[in-house]
């Protein structure tokens, strides 16, 4: 039978202090989120002209970034679960629909499906509301966050439904059978005997790609979202400093990748050793 | 054995099984009285873990018919309601891997029996008593050596109050060393009256609880008989048979 738990991985032994074991219970990447900060406090504290400045200017982009990634990926876990089930259904129909829907997503850049989302989905909307006389359609005005949370769930969503479709298949099939044998339905093994074995083989792919749909919300500040990107490409326009500022987001960026990476593994760690 | 008038609780009727191009079942036909223990033997690949299957409707059959206890097994409706009535026993025991005993025993007595905690709970920690391991309530079945999960196994399905328990090669997973406790459990059982369908090639058990043995190959059942009858066959594909089981 499977799930034989995986050795704890101990820290390194580079880091290894006699009595110091209770502290390597830490994971000692966290010093590099530690290290990043400590850079980006230097730098202010050292240069506070431009980078202070960047820093104030670009804050309401870091709230739009963590707000659009947690939504988007809030839906793109369910997406996912819908996406996965479908592809591993008995129903030819809903088998085809979602092995299509993430065959298409798949093979198209999240570029251009953000572009098209934002530009083209209006106008569709529009014209669908013209031909039938709905006047809140035809006047339907896209919000540029919406659209934008829109298409990067629709996108993350096709990667997740194959993240939960192996999951799933990878649990054996006798857990299905033992549950269905006991009377449970389809539904109900699914929820008390597969899903929550999926969930800790799910778990750290489904983190990669929280980290992954971090990174690639960037892409979103080229369709009117004033995220850090954007904001960071606004404040260059007006101070012409493409070096500080670049810098300075790119530092952004990397306290909330390390930061989210290390909350990744740590969620990973509990969830492998209770029950 | 018990008269043949009495009406049987698992009716199987000129059952066939295609695997695409496997015949696996080729016309299999064949009643169980209440209360019967019946013992099927067989080389591998002929058909017995597939009869068992279908009884559960674990398998679907492709024609012929299969009534559990006057349930026909036909509407998705009756198949799960039968799934409930029939308890079954894995070669690769099958509990729940995330579960603690008590909840493998808990679960579907909870979520199918609709059964309060309180109650269902009792009902396993009876069952883990019977089967021998009260103390192991709280273990994972990792945690468990095969014999052990395997009673656990057994107690989930009994949790289910089952009319009918099946066994497909219960103990050919097992260390020689845990056959016995295995099969203990499963001759209290057979004792107790339980309807059972056992697919075992230890012929111990089938001496000491069998009321008849079912000799399939090649998807058909090729001789029935006693155990005492069965042992002296003059059949030649059942002497040969017995002949690789027996040594
Ligand atoms: N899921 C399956 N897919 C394809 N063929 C199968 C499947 N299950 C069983 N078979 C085939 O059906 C025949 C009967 O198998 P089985 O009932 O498992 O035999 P036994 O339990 O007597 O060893 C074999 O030829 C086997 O290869
Ligand atoms: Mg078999």
């Amino acid at each position: 039978m499977e799930g034989q738990p995986k050795p704890r991985p101990s820290g390194s032994k580079i880091f290894y202090i006699p009595g110091g074991e209770t502290l390597l219970r830490i994971d000692p990447w966290w010093g590099l989120v530690a290290l990043v900060i400590g850079l980006i406090i230097l730098l202010i504290a050292v240069s506070p002209d431009p980078f202070w400045n960047i820093t104030r200017f670009v804050r309401d982009g870091i709230v739009i970034t963590i707000f659009i990634t947690i939504t988007a990926f809030l839906f793109t876990l369910v997406a996912g679960m819908l996406g996965g089930l479908g592809r591993l259904s008995q129903n030819w129909f809903v088998h085809g629909v979602a092995t299509l829907y993430v065959e298409i997503v798949r093979g198209i850049p999240l570029l251009v499906q953000l572009l098209a989302w934002y530009f083209a989905f209006p106008v569709i909307v529009q014209q669908i509301g013209q031909w039938l006389h709905i006047s809140a359609l035809a006047e339907y005005q896209a919000n540029a966050i919406f659209t934008a949370i829109m298409g990067l769930v629709v996108c993350y969503g096709a990667y997740m439904s194959e993240i939960y479709r192996a999951g799933i298949q990878s649990i054996p099939k006798g857990q299905t059978e033992a549950a269905r044998s006991l009377g449970m339905t389809h539904f109900q093994s699914l929820r008390y005997v597969i899903l929550p074995q999926a969930v800790r083989v799910i778990l750290p792919p489904v983190g990669n790609e929280f980290v992954a749909l971090l990174k690639d919300s960037s892409l979103v500040s080229v369709v009117a979202v004033a995220d850090l990107t954007r904001r960071g490409r606004e404040f260059m326009a007006v101070h012409f400093n493409p070096i500080e500022v670049w810098a300075m987001v790119a530092l952004l960026y990397l306290v909330l990748t390390l930061f989210s990476a290390r909350l990744v593994a740590w969620v990973e760690r509990r969830t492998r050793f209770e029950r | 054995m018990k008269g043949r008038q009495v009406k049987p609780i698992i009716h199987i009727e000129n059952v066939h099984k295609y695997f695409a191009k496997i015949h696996a079942l080729c016309g299999v036909t064949l009643d169980v009285q209440r209360g019967e223990v019946v013992v099927i033997i067989g080389p591998s690949g002929s058909g017995k873990s597939t009869l068992l299957r279908c009884i559960n409707r674990l398998e679907e059959y492709d024609s012929g018919r299969i009534v559990v206890d006057g349930i026909p097994l036909d509407t998705a409706e009756n198949i799960n309601t039968v799934r409930r009535e029939v308890g079954m026993v894995f070669q690769s025991f099958n509990l729940f891997a995330h579960l603690t005993v008590m909840d493998n025993l808990v679960l579907a007595q909870r979520v199918v029996r609709k059964r309060p905690r309180g109650e269902s709970e009792k009902v396993a920690r009876g069952l883990l008593e019977k089967v021998g391991i009260p103390d192991k309530a709280l273990a994972y079945p990792i945690q468990l050596s095969g014999g052990q999960q395997q009673r656990v196994a057994i107690a989930r399905a009994l949790a289910m109050n089952p009319k009918i328990m099946l066994f497909d090669e219960p103990t050919s997973a097992l260390d020689p060393e845990m056959i016995k406790e295995v099969l203990d459990v499963m001759l209290a059982l057979a004792q107790e009256g339980m309807t059972m369908v056992v697919v075992s090639h230890e012929m111990g058990f089938a001496r000491a609880a069998a009321n008849r043995m079912l000799l399939m190959d090649e998807g058909l059942i090729i001789e029935e008989a006693t155990p005492e009858e069965l042992f002296s066959s003059t059949h030649e594909r059942t002497k040969k048979f017995l002949g690789k089981v027996l040594h």
